[in-house]
């Protein structure tokens, strides 16, 4: 179950960090892959309670917080995400709002409500269907190098 | 399986899983029909290996003649390149290293984002034969996949094996009349759905930055004029007639509105925005769940 658990917390990550590149509305706002990459990933466990056991065997449950920022035409801004993780899987994601202009506080607003409101999920052991169409599975060389990097992030 | 009781054919290709599906099991010179398929295609298209063709094209400028079908993906990717005023491109290899995606798996950055040449600089893409002005990396990631499943489909129906069912990882294509109930992969937990879809006979194709991510904001599908990853669209389906067509503008729907992709191809599609929110054509209505 170890994958699984990284996997979720990695896509998390991933996903939230787009939100800083729309709250900066402009192609130049990407923020820079230095940035929060291997923070965001290594810097996980911030209950202090799941720390050196983690290693081996993936994230422990609890609830995981780290800010990520990227630059925006205001400059620079911070965005914190929280992640709940529970018996293998992501069962709650926030986002820590630190605007710093109220165009800031609404894009972020926007996407904070916009997971729980607009995209919906349900678990796929919950669906009757024979297929998942989505974005391809890694190939094994792909899947040994992120985790990796991952492992040396932490 | 898409249907009770069909058989499956499993194996690894383009560095990514397959499921060919059919109503009784394949043959052993079935099977190696279809590996020889993506043999072939491997050997041509693949940036991860070392003999292939477009291996040779990142070495040095050249000629380089491509099997069959690379007309068509020419044609297409043409097209989109011009809807997409160079975003989408098969030129991007070079920007996918620059960032880490490389055929040694670093995925290290070695710098700033490094934008895709200009097509009408440096490729002159004829029916089946490329000829190149500089040494190229070539990555036909965005429509390759589709279009190897099309390839199987061919092969299948040559083998009269017309009704199956191909899975490339997520890509599907159905090519009977019995449709198929499809989860929808959440972009941010791929243990949940965000919809459910019927795919009668036809693909269904996605893209998502969810998946080929290796950091922060670095996932594969990058805008060739900037060479960095796309940020405001994390998710996109969608549905055509052929795989290779739907592959292309899942990731196409990345760059430009549906809308506007609708007034050159036909088809349906559904994008999720890193806002959490959705747009879609009337083929998704109803899909997502609320």
């Amino acid at each position: 179950m170890s994958f699984p658990v990284r996997k979720s917390v990695f896509a998390g990550i991933a996903g939230i960090s787009l939100v800083g590149t729309v709250a900066g509305c402009a192609p130049s706002a990407q923020s820079t892959p230095a940035q929060s990459t291997t923070g965001a990933s290594s810097s996980a466990p911030a209950d202090g309670t799941a720390g050196s056991s983690s290693a081996a065997s993936g994230y422990q449950d609890g609830t995981y917080s780290a800010d990520g920022n990227y630059v925006s035409p205001n400059g620079t801004e911070t965005v914190g995400v929280e992640l709940t993780l529970s018996g293998g899987t992501v069962s709650d994601v926030s986002i820590t709002q630190h605007p710093s202009n109220p165009n800031t506080r609404k894009f972020q607003g926007e996407f904070a409500g916009g997971i729980a409101a607009q995209i919906v999920g349900k678990k796929l052991d919950e669906l009757s269907v024979s297929k998942v169409a989505g974005s391809s599975l890694t190939s094994g060389g792909f899947n040994q190098a992120v985790e990796k990097i991952k492992s040396e992030a932490r | 399986m898409p249907h009770p009781g069909w058989a499956a054919f499993s194996f690894d290709g383009i560095g990514t899983s397959w499921e060919v599906s059919t109503p009784g099991p394949l043959e052993a010179r079935q099977r190696r029909r279809l590996l020889a398929v993506v043999e072939e295609y491997d050997a041509a298209w693949s940036r991860f290996r070392t003999d292939s063709i477009v291996a040779r094209a990142a070495r040095q400028p050249g000629r380089f003649v491509m099997p069959v079908g690379a007309g068509a993906l020419g044609r297409l990717y043409r097209s989109l390149y011009r809807l997409t005023d160079g975003a989408m491109t098969p030129l991007v290899g070079g920007s996918l290293e620059q960032l880490g995606y490389d055929p040694a798996y670093s995925l290290r950055p070695r710098g700033i984002p490094l934008p895709a040449p200009r097509w009408d600089d440096v490729l002159d893409w004829q029916d089946a034969v490329l000829t190149t002005t500089a040494a190229v990396v070539l990555d036909v990631g965005a429509a390759g996949k589709g279009q190897l499943a099309d390839l199987l489909a061919v092969e299948l129906r040559a083998q009269g094996a017309g009704e199956h069912f191909i899975d490339a990882s997520g890509d599907l294509l159905n090519s009977g009349p019995a449709p198929v109930t499809v989860a929808l992969e959440h972009p941010y937990d791929p243990g949940r759905a965000i919809g459910t879809i019927s795919l009668g006979t036809g693909a269904l194709c996605a893209s998502a930055a969810n998946r080929r991510a290796w950091g922060d904001g670095l996932h594969h599908v990058l805008d060739g004029t900037t060479g960095s990853p796309v940020s405001t669209v994390v998710a996109t389906w969608a549905l055509a007639e052929n795989a290779m067509t739907a592959d292309a503008l899942a990731t196409a729907l990345f760059f430009v509105p549906g809308k506007a992709l609708q007034q050159d191809f036909e088809f349906s599609w559904l994008t999720v925005f890193s806002d959490g929110s959705a747009a879609y054509s009337a083929g998704f209505k109803g899909v997502l769940f609320e």
